[in-house]
């Protein structure tokens, strides 16, 4: 019983983790239309920013807020390529572009971060927050959940409140009218690169801790990033928050099974099967799109 | 004043129009007519800066603005009413007028269309399609454009429809708006159009008055067809 809540609460951070970075993807996706497979790529480059920053001296804050900021400058290159040469082309064009583009991100970070050679990432939140039934409860894991929160539902008041929300919805349906009629689409598109950049960035410097940090497996969290973000059907942020949540107690689950644990990692993609599946049923996933 | 001379444009590395010149003059609405395809709505994405332009200039009032991208040729003072009343469907009608700025006067748009003020709270995507074209040319105008340049906003609505938008179009000319009205069928728009043009195949074949097109409708088909009339 006791372990199987450990696990649990151990699944809280991977799950808030997750949500996170699904909620960035469908943000992207919905303001861009890009399926982002290199948006965990993008987070992992400000990641190892904030890593190798602190390696080399500088104080972990201003080593994670560099670290934020270089996440950003490379949302900001990848949407620049995205935007300059492939505004026009289709979801699954786009999609593949990205797929491409995590292949090349990665490429350089493992080159730069010394190919798999594991890097000491520091913790920016350490010790447990409280004690639930006899098991810690880490600040990280609670940080993770908030952050996710808060960034939904910042997303959320800004998209439907501010004038830049709404501006940002009319470009996502129509991008030429938008353009048409002087909104500044271009800057607009980088900005939505930029902030999904900082805020995977943000993601996974917190969750890097708890892995084994090489820039590929922090890159190859955009599978469960997606997974989570589909069954949000890539537009309710909400949802994809609970998937986020789902799929990590998922996995934390199954890793106390014997036998099982050495699977965990096949769980994003049997949830991926599952709800692609499940949504061709009732034709939904063309509603999504 | 919109000034185009010697416009290129290409279509998916085709050309699609040649050599095109026309002018929109202040409190004037050139008509630009054409059948299926010759190529209109290219000409108009042309100068509006969504297809790329190939050779040519642009002159907007003084300046040359084909080197811009849309949403500054915009800024500048050159509005795009699209084919297919591009309105954003999820937004209301009035986040699709407020959306332009922040702070636009709206009230000037409710008073060119009364109807969509009755609307200002439902969904674009559900108005009637006259509903529509209302919204994208009140849309367009809170830009506060010197030119306008509108395509096919009569396709598929009832005569009634039709209409009111031409009698509107006619006064925003009237108060000193250049307009360039693009029409496949041709008789109302040239009623109320000061100067005509006709496209066919990417070149201008025709240059001059409304009346004759009016008074000749024989001219006006082999215009659109082929056979060599040239005014
Ligand atoms: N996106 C595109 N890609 C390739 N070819 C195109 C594209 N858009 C238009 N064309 C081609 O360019 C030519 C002109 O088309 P255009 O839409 O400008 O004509 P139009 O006069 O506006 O016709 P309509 O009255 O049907 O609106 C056509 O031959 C069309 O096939
Ligand atoms: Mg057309």
């Amino acid at each position: 019983m006791n372990s199987l809540l450990t696990n649990a609460v151990a699944g809280l951070t991977a799950g808030g983790a997750y949500a996170l970075l699904g909620v960035c993807a469908t943000f992207t996706f919905r303001l861009v239309a890009v399926v982002n497979f290199a948006g965990a790529a993008i987070g992992a480059s400000g990641a190892f920013a904030f890593a190798l920053l602190v390696e080399v001296g500088t104080p972990i804050w201003g080593g994670a807020i560099a670290g934020l900021l270089f996440g950003a400058l490379v949302g900001v290159l990848v949407g620049e390529i995205m935007t300059r040469w492939f505004a026009e082309a289709s979801t699954s064009i786009k999609a593949a572009v990205s797929t491409a583009l995590l292949v090349g991100v990665t490429a350089v970070g493992l080159r730069v971060t010394g190919g798999q050679r594991p890097h000491e990432f520091p913790e920016l939140l350490s010790g447990s927050a409280f004690r639930l039934l006899g098991v810690e409860v880490t600040n990280t894991a609670i940080a993770m959940l908030g952050l996710a929160m808060l960034f939904t539902l910042l997303i959320g008041l800004f998209l439907n409140r501010s004038h830049v929300g709404l501006q940002l919805r009319a470009l996502s349906e129509r991008p030429a009218a938008a353009e048409l009629i002087g909104i500044p689409v271009h800057q607009l598109s980088l900005w939505v690169w930029a902030i999904g950049g900082a805020a995977t960035t943000l993601a996974l410097m917190l969750i890097a801790p708890q892995r084994a940090p090489n820039f590929l497996g922090l890159s190859l969290l955009v599978v469960p990033a997606l997974a989570s973000a589909l069954i949000g059907f890539f537009r309710s942020f909400w949802a994809t928050l609970l998937g986020g949540v789902v799929i990590g107690e998922m996995e934390s689950l199954i890793s106390g099974f014997s036998g099982l644990g050495a699977y965990r990692t096949a769980v994003p993609f049997l949830v991926i099967i599952a709800v692609l599946l499940w949504s061709q049923r009732g034709g939904r996933w063309d509603d999504a799109r | 004043m919109l000034r185009i001379s010697d416009l290129k444009v290409d279509r998916a590395g085709l050309p699609v129009i040649r050599e095109a010149d026309l002018v929109v003059e202040p409190g004037r609405i050139s008509v630009l007519l054409g059948a299926n395809g010759a190529g209109k709505t290219t000409l108009l994405e042309g100068i509006s800066g969504i297809a790329p332009v190939t050779g040519g200039r642009i002159k907007l009032g003084t300046e040359a603005i084909e080197t811009n991208r849309p949403t500054e040729r915009a800024r500048k003072g050159l509005a795009h009413v699209e084919q297919g009343r591009t309105v954003f469907r999820t937004l209301t009608t009035e986040e699709n007028l407020r959306v332009v700025g922040n702070g636009v006067d709206f009230a000037r748009s409710y008073a060119l269309f009364p109807e969509l003020e009755k609307r200002r709270q439902v969904r674009a995507g559900l108005l009637s399609g006259g509903e529509q074209q209302m919204l994208v040319i009140a849309r367009a105008l809170l830009a506060r454009p010197k030119v306008i340049m509108i395509d096919e906003m009569s396709a598929g609505l009832a005569p009634i429809i039709v209409g009111r938008l031409m009698n509107a179009v006619r006064a925003l000319a009237d108060s000193g708006l250049s307009i360039l009205l693009v029409e496949q069928f041709a008789a109302l728009a040239l009623e109320i159009g000061d100067r005509a043009y006709v496209l066919r195949k990417g070149q201008i074949v025709y240059d001059g008055a409304c009346r004759p097109l009016i008074e000749n409708p024989d001219l006006l088909h082999r215009l659109y067809l082929g056979g060599g009339a040239h005014a």
